[in-house]
């Protein structure tokens, strides 16, 4: 049968054909494709893993975000608490440095107005002693005249002290 | 006018079976000759109308024949011929040049002088194609004795055509994928390209790199180049009509060369492991001395791989010509039994026949991959290093180290 006979003609012709064909695409046409599919492949793969370590990098990083926020979260409790302390500290010394000038001031205030006290009671008993002596030298002036007189009043004033002792 | 080879070469054409017919038809031809003759003065002007009108009688005749013969429809569909068939005609064929080295020399004629019989002469030879014998449908050369002999034939066939076709078209696949990466870098082309690009992404990636591992660009290009040519080959001889139809890759000369280069690589670039598998096989000693037993069947085998690959290839993709032709003569066996049954034949025949191209696109793709698939499988079995190579690199390893 015809069909089982390879024809001699069509052998030869498409060996020709066939090596031009392998030569060209060997030569021109596979070796770019392949190297671009290689390539490609290449490409993909280190996208792949450069994506992958892009969001490990992202999960550590946003670790490390929340990390730093509670640190700081934790950190601004502590200020807050410090500074109350604080505050209550400088509350209560600024009371007691107001209580202590306060003292300080009554203290002076006190001396001041004993001093005030003993000036005036040492000023009114001047003035005392002056108005008696000028009273006694006004009433020895108009009543010496009079030995009787002089007399009654000496005897008065004797009895005045002796009633007051 | 038709000269008297041209009848010759009709009556030739027509059935040895339907001999009564065309007596029949002759004498029709007689009867109008007859009539016509009568109106017609000259005698040579009758001669040419009897052989006009037999002619279109017999080609009338010859349309309606119920008594045609399937498979020689079958087989001259599915083999090769000079000259290309085109659609709605039967006698009139694209002409292709005929190529042979005859007993004195080169001849290269049109294959339009030799159609349906005609002998033409060309030098002091006498060619023509034989009708019936040993080289039936082949251009044979007559020799003064009236005995015809074969002379070198490298015709451009249907099949070489056809080849020629297929090279074109796959460079055309392949070439341009090039010059878009060349202008375009890594960018992934689309469409056309694009899918041509996945299906060798495919072949190479999953196929050829899967199984020759680091050896896969040294054979790729051969591999790929086999895939390329036997799909687009098995593609277009689904289309019916030129540049289409011609029955390729199921020609067993076609897939005789590719299984022969397929051979010839994996024994050329075969390792030293794979002559020493064939020739001296690890197995118990008297399988192979002093009788060689086992390599005889291993070399045995050598020779069975691309017999397989040839074969395989060939009858799939003949077999689903087969059946598509087989299911379009379906119609004309039907039309014998009248309009009804021809009308329900013609019906099914269709449906029938659309699913077994629609089948055959799948087993276009399927055989191609099959083929490079074995080919890819025999070259990287042939590229094996054995154990005991492997040992021996392990153990000149430690040697170099101490000598430096």
């Amino acid at each position: 049968m015809e069909l089982f006979k390879p024809d001699f003609g069509l052998v030869f012709w498409m060996f020709v054909a066939f090596a031009i064909l392998f030569l060209l695409l060997w030569r021109k046409g596979w070796p770019a494709i392949m190297k671009m599919i290689d390539g490609r492949a290449d490409l993909i793969d280190k996208g792949v893993e450069y994506a992958q370590q892009a969001k490990e990098q992202l999960d550590k990083a946003q670790e490390s975000a929340e990390q730093i926020i509670a640190d700081a979260r934790r950190s601004q409790a502590d200020i807050l608490r410090e500074a109350g302390v604080m505050k209550d500290q400088i509350v209560e010394q600024a009371r007691q440095e107001a209580r202590a000038a306060a003292q300080k001031e009554m203290e002076s205030a006190r001396v001041a107005i004993a001093q005030e006290r003993k000036e005036a009671e040492k000023q009114f008993r001047d003035q005392v002693s002056a108005f008696a002596l000028d009273i006694a030298s006004k009433v020895t002036r108009r009543e010496l005249a009079d030995d009787k007189a002089q007399t009654q009043l000496v005897n008065n004033l004797l009895d005045e002290i002796e009633k007051t002792n | 006018m038709m000269a008297a080879p041209a009848l010759r070469a009709q009556e030739g054409a027509v059935n040895d079976k339907s001999g009564d017919l065309e007596q029949a038809i002759a004498d029709v031809a007689t009867v109008d000759a007859i009539t016509e003759g009568v109106e017609n003065p000259e005698d040579v002007a009758a001669t040419d109308t009897v052989a006009d009108v037999a002619e279109t009688k017999a080609e009338a005749e010859d349309k309606k024949d119920d008594d045609f013969n399937p498979k020689d429809i079958i087989f001259e569909h599915l083999g090769d011929g000079y000259g290309w068939e085109v659609p709605f005609n039967h006698h009139k064929r694209i002409p292709l040049p005929i190529i042979v080295w005859a007993s004195d020399g080169l001849h290269v004629f049109s294959s339009s002088r030799v159609e349906h019989g005609a002998v033409y002469r060309d030098g002091d030879i006498d060619f023509t194609i034989a009708q019936d014998g040993d080289y039936k449908g082949k251009l044979v050369e007559i020799k003064p004795d009236g005995s015809v002999s074969r002379p070198w034939d490298i015709s451009i066939t249907k099949n070489v055509l056809a080849v020629f076709i297929t090279v074109i078209l796959v460079l055309l696949c392949v070439l341009p994928l090039g010059s878009w990466y060349k202008s375009n870098g890594y960018v992934a082309p689309r469409g056309f390209k694009g899918a041509l690009e996945a299906l060798y992404e495919f072949i190479y990636v999953s196929l050829i790199k899967a199984t020759l591992k680091e050896q896969a660009r040294r054979f790729a290009p051969y591999l790929l180049t086999v895939f390329m040519f036997i799909f687009v080959a098995n593609l277009t001889g689904l289309v019916v009509v030129f540049p289409g139809g011609a029955n390729l890759t199921g020609n067993i000369a076609v897939t005789l060369v590719l299984a022969l280069i397929t051979f010839l690589i994996t024994n050329i670039f075969g390792t030293k492991h794979y002559w020493k598998e064939i020739l001296w096989p690890d197995v118990p000693l008297w399988l192979k001395f002093p009788l060689p037993i086992m390599p005889v069947i291993e070399i045995f085998g050598m020779f069975t791989k691309p017999a397989a690959l040839t074969v395989r290839l060939f009858a799939n993709m003949m077999g689903g010509h087969i059946i598509v032709i087989s299911l379009t003569l379906i119609i004309f066996i039907f039309a014998k039994m009248g309009v009804a049954a021809m009308s329900g034949a013609t019906v099914v025949s269709m449906i029938f026949q659309i699913f077994m191209l629609l089948i055959d696109v799948l087993v276009s793709f399927i055989q191609a991959y099959v083929f490079t698939m074995l080919s890819t499988i025999f070259i990287s079995l042939a590229q094996e290093h054995g154990h005991e190579e492997h040992k021996k690199a392990d153990e000149t390893q430690p040697q170099v180290t101490t000598t430096h």
